[in-house]
């Protein structure tokens, strides 16, 4: 294309814009305004997805009918599979009746060891799906309803159930029929609550059974002792439950109080009388899913949850109020515990609700058709039965993935299980299926301030005061070094830092502590008495010396001084930090074990201390770069009018440079904040990552980027726990929003109020 | 090192065979010439000629400057400012200076009057507020901003800006003022009432003036030196450079055959 034409011709041609350039300005025009587009989209796009995570965490529980099962038999015991398919109703005769929820065949299995007496007593024990029963003869049994699927070809793969019946054993306590029975279950031995009779002449006992183990074949259950607890007790036995874990026996009695029997193979042995409703008579009593702690209902459907716990580590556990739950209402009290979490069905009359013991929160309320008399959750905790006493029972669908989530549960304080209080905790994940998570975010957020704390405890002077130096000190020739140098120690890789601190700086201090506290004291000190002596040398000679070399006379002292107080910690050391053995009386000098003693908080060898100064490499460059910019580029034209009139150097940067460069190094903190609150590996690597809330410089913390990085690969994808950890990543994010927003303000204030010209 | 009053010394400034290098870059060559006290003393000459050089080196503030050095000396009231018992600081106490563009701190029309008491140390209210009126009124200022003195400085006018730097110069009694191409940035009526300022000022500084303007030199100025190429080509008695040059490249530039 000719578009240009022959110089100083008359051809207009000249004056115009070539078409390439056009069209090249056009495509870049369109490009940058996609790339534009495109990193708004990016960032709501990562918006949604957090959201989409976080969100449900907030949402309550769903129940839908899911379908009736008909069983035309009274439900004194209403079972199910883990599935929810096949659920059993058994009337307390010598039959159990299985109805397939999806329609089919009802299949009817007898019992064999009644012997022609009558069933006067039955319980039901989900986690083990043992049904007791106490016989109008004296004898206690139980049997367990097993499921098997058949994975024949053709079969449906249908539930095929079986009964496995345990032998009877008869109480000698008492007389007359078996009017309570509890069974709880270890494994390898039984304990059953029992009542015989009714009214004052009843008596209560407790069994336990032992398994002798053969080498081949299954043990064989025999009684090792039986416990008359009647007199222990002092008032009729209204409930009785045996934990499922066959350790505990608690009896609510007709004067109101609750017993708390503690039985192991050396007998039973009763700890602890309570009162949980002034007197009136609990009408429900149940373990809640781990054993820990109790749901008891009162008159009126007061509901209240008991656990566990020990008031100081010496003492001895025992139960105590925990939570209170909204009243259920009048009518007669239903109530599941759910085999999957700390959920619980319960209800009066026709009412029904889930209901969280960790949040303590109803998740669902809703109705059903008929009072239930007996209701249960399958397994999984997916679905739930509720069945009249006429033997209908409708079947629930319960979509409730993150229970144990809420505000409470992550910001508030919440009385965990175990705990003597309410308190901000986080431990995702524990050992054992009826572990119960601690989601608490406080601990995190705790820690990540405290890191940050740290990290700009020691990083911010040093920065500042850096950059500082080298924009009003430095000859530029040597400023020409460090500044690519400090560039570079930003770019050291984090995991190296973290790999530094954790495993050669940590175990360094770990023992030098007075050193390193010396040395602090020592450096400053030296800086100030070198520079006063500096002052008082003769103008002559620091005209001959200075020009801005000076700090080549400070760095020897400082080496010297650094050294004297790296040797001299171990005299302080030997003066002040004196250790008394509480054993022996031996006086050790030792910091680390001083410590403890003298301050009550802990010392850890990967430390704050040590978070501090690894992450001062990475927050100093940061901070330096743009403080230093910052200070650099205050117009010559003002600092040279400042030393024109008679500044000083120091003068100068305090009165004319700090003002007019505050706005960037209020830009500097605030991006060094940010690396500091987002930093992951120093943190992981650096801090031991025990989510504690004390400030104590000699602890770690757990913070909430370290959090996620720690959790997130073994955090299934979908549960509470990952949801949980995208919940912290939005909290780091809000955060780091709201101060960099406060941040920005002040910025602009500040950049408003000196700004030039 | 109080100057004695009313007594006009001719060699009060004494440049004496200055050199002056910008690293490799040679600036000024053997520069040698007295600037009497209480006059007004030009330098003219093209861009680049290294008038400014010479001015800046009155206070020594091309020390700032990475890699400068220098030979000869430069004395002022006899005594040299490369003494190494010299204080910059009190040097530039003595040689106060206003910048070509007018460069006023971010703070108060106050404030920035008194900021080389402040930088000082001295405090009393008193002194302070008598200095600003008294430094305000010496450079013209004082009955436009007498209202408004503790709002910012940037609220003023430029040429009520440089004006302001003035009074900011004077503010500290220096014995000399140095002015670096003062009315560079400004419009001809702010520049007349900075001639005016300069006329009046003469009485109680010397005052070295840096202008491209030549009328300003004529103007306001009792001696005018002409640089040209780092060297001083002429050197004399304002009326004499450009009424009767005595050399030739001083007569292509005044008469405008160069610039």
């Amino acid at each position: 294309m000719n578009s240009a034409g022959p110089p100083n011709s008359p051809d207009p041609k000249r004056f115009q814009v070539s078409k390439a350039t056009l069209w090249f300005d056009r495509l870049m025009g369109v490009g940058i305004r996609f790339g534009g587009i495109g990193v708004i989209l990016a960032v709501f796009g990562i918006f949604f997805f957090i959201g989409r995570e976080v969100l449900p965490l907030f949402g309550s529980a769903e129940v839908e009918r899911a379908g009736d099962v008909s069983a035309e038999t009274r439900p004194a015991v209403l079972g199910i599979d883990e599935w929810g398919e096949l659920p059993f109703f058994y009337d307390g005769t010598d039959r159990v009746v299985f109805v397939p929820v999806a329609g089919g065949e009802r299949v009817e299995i007898p019992l064999t060891g009644l012997e022609g007496a009558e069933v006067t007593a039955v319980s039901y024990d989900a986690v083990h799906r043992r049904v007791a029963l106490g016989l109008s003869d004296g004898r206690v049994g139980s049997f367990v309803v097993e499921y098997e699927r058949n994975y024949e070809e053709g079969s449906n793969e249908e539930l095929i159930p079986k009964l496995v019946e345990e032998p009877w054993f008869p109480v000698t306590t008492g007389e007359g029929p078996v009017t309570q029975v509890s069974y709880g279950d270890s494994g390898g031995a039984r304990v059953i609550a029992v009542k015989r009779g009714e009214g004052e002449v009843s008596k209560a006992a407790i069994l336990r059974l032992g398994m002798k183990k053969s080498l081949i074949g299954k043990g064989k259950l025999s009684l090792t002792g039986e416990t008359d607890v009647t007199g222990e007790l002092g008032a009729e036995a209204k409930i009785l439950r045996a934990s499922a874990n066959g350790e505990m026996v608690l009896i609510a009695k007709s004067n109101g109080e609750v017993a708390y029997f503690l039985a192991d193979s050396d007998g039973v042995s009763k700890r602890q009388t309570f009162m949980p409703f002034d007197g009136a008579v609990p009408v429900q009593l149940d373990f809640l899913f781990g054993g820990v702690s109790i749901i008891l209902t009162g008159p009126g459907g007061a509901q209240e949850q008991w656990s566990l716990f020990r008031l100081d580590e010496k003492a001895e556990r025992l139960f105590g109020e925990t939570k209170v739950f909204p009243a259920l209402g009048e009518g007669p009290v239903t109530f599941a515990a759910s085999q999957r979490n700390r959920t619980f069905l319960t209800g009066a009359g026709k009412n029904l609700s889930l209901r969280h013991s960790t949040s303590g929160v109803v998740r669902w309320e809703g109705e059903a058709d008929f009072v239930p008399a007996a209701v249960v959750i399958d397994g999984k905790g997916r679905h739930f039965l509720a069945a009249s006493a006429e033997g209908e029972a409708k079947r629930f669908a319960i979509d409730d993935h993150h229970p144990e989530a809420g505000w409470n549960a992550f910001f508030g304080k919440v009385w965990y299980e175990g705990g003597p209080e309410p308190v901000y905790q986080w431990q995702s994940t524990g050992g054992t299926d009826d572990f119960e998570p601690k989601l608490s975010l406080m601990p995190l957020i705790f820690g990540s301030l405290k890191g940050t704390l740290y990290a700009m405890m020691f990083s911010v002077p040093i920065a500042l005061l850096a950059a500082l130096f080298s924009a009003a000190f430095l000859p530029p020739d040597v400023k020409r070094v460090l500044k690519p140098t400090m560039e570079i120690m930003s770019s050291l890789p984090s995991v190296v830092l973290g790999f530094l601190a954790g495993l050669w700086l940590a175990p360094i201090l770990e023992s030098r502590v007075p050193s390193v506290l010396m040395m602090i004291l020592a450096l400053p000190t030296t800086a100030l008495v070198v520079g006063y002596g500096w002052a008082r040398l003769p103008i002559a000679l620091r005209n001959r010396l200075g020009g801005g070399r000076e700090w080549m006379l400070v760095v020897p002292f400082l080496v010297v001084a650094g050294m004297i107080g790296w040797a001299l910690g171990p005299v302080i050391e030997s003066w002040f930090f004196i250790y008394q053995d509480p054993a022996t009386g031996k006086q050790i000098a030792d910091f680390k074990m001083w410590w403890p003693q003298a301050t009550g908080s802990s010392f850890e060898q990967r430390n704050s201390m040590v978070l501090g100064f690894m992450m001062g490499f990475a927050v100093i460059p940061v901070i330096f770069t743009i403080a230093e910019d910052a200070l650099s580029n205050v117009p010559k034209s003002l600092t040279a009018a400042a030393s024109a009139l008679g500044a000083t150097r120091w003068q100068v940067v305090w009165t004319v440079m700090l003002p007019v460069a505050s706005s960037g190094i209020f830009s500097a903190l605030m991006i060094g904040f940010g690396r500091a609150v987002g930093e992951t590996m120093i943190m992981v690597m650096a801090t031991g990552n025990t989510p504690v809330t004390e400030w104590n410089l000699f602890n770690g913390m757990r913070t909430l980027s370290a959090n996620i990085a720690v959790e997130l690969p073994e955090a299934p994808v979908g549960s509470t726990h990952y949801r949980t950890l995208f919940l912290g990543a939005v909290v780091l994010f809000a955060m780091t929003f709201v101060m960099n927003t406060i941040a920005e303000l002040l910025r602009q204030r500040l950049r408003e109020k000196n700004k030039l010209v | 090192m109080k100057a004695e009053p009313n007594s006009s010394r001719a060699d009060f400034i004494e440049v004496d065979h200055f050199n002056f290098h910008y690293g490799p870059k040679q600036a000024l060559f053997d520069v040698h010439m007295q600037i009497p006290e209480n006059r007004v003393t030009a330098f003219i000459g093209p861009s680049g000629c290294g008038k400014s050089t010479l001015l800046r080196n009155l206070n020594r503030m091309n020390d700032l400057i990475d890699g400068v050095h220098h030979e000869g000396d430069i004395r002022i009231g006899g005594r040299s400012l490369y003494d190494p018992t010299v204080e910059v600081i009190s040097l530039r106490k003595r040689v106060g200076m206003v910048f070509q563009k007018y460069n006023p701190f971010a703070k108060s029309i106050y404030e920035n009057v008194i900021f080389s008491l402040r930088v000082a140390g001295r405090s009393k209210k008193s002194e302070l507020d008598e200095t600003v009126e008294r430094a305000l009124r010496a450079s013209a200022l004082w009955d436009e901003v007498k209202d408004r003195l503790h709002d910012s400085a940037f609220g003023l006018s430029g040429g009520q800006q440089q004006r302001l730097c003035i009074a900011r110069a004077i503010a500290n009694q220096p014995e000399i003022l140095l002015m670096d191409e003062p009315c560079a940035a400004l419009d001809p009526l702010a520049t007349l009432r900075i001639e005016e300022l300069i006329l009046e000022l003469k009485s109680q500084f010397t005052i070295v003036i840096v202008t491209h303007n030549m009328e300003q030199a004529t103007r306001c100025s009792d001696r005018t030196a002409f640089l040209y190429m780092g060297r001083l080509i002429e050197y004399g008695e304002t009326m004499q450079i450009f009424e009767n040059p005595k050399h030739a490249e001083t007569e292509a530039y005044i008469t405008g055959r160069f610039s």
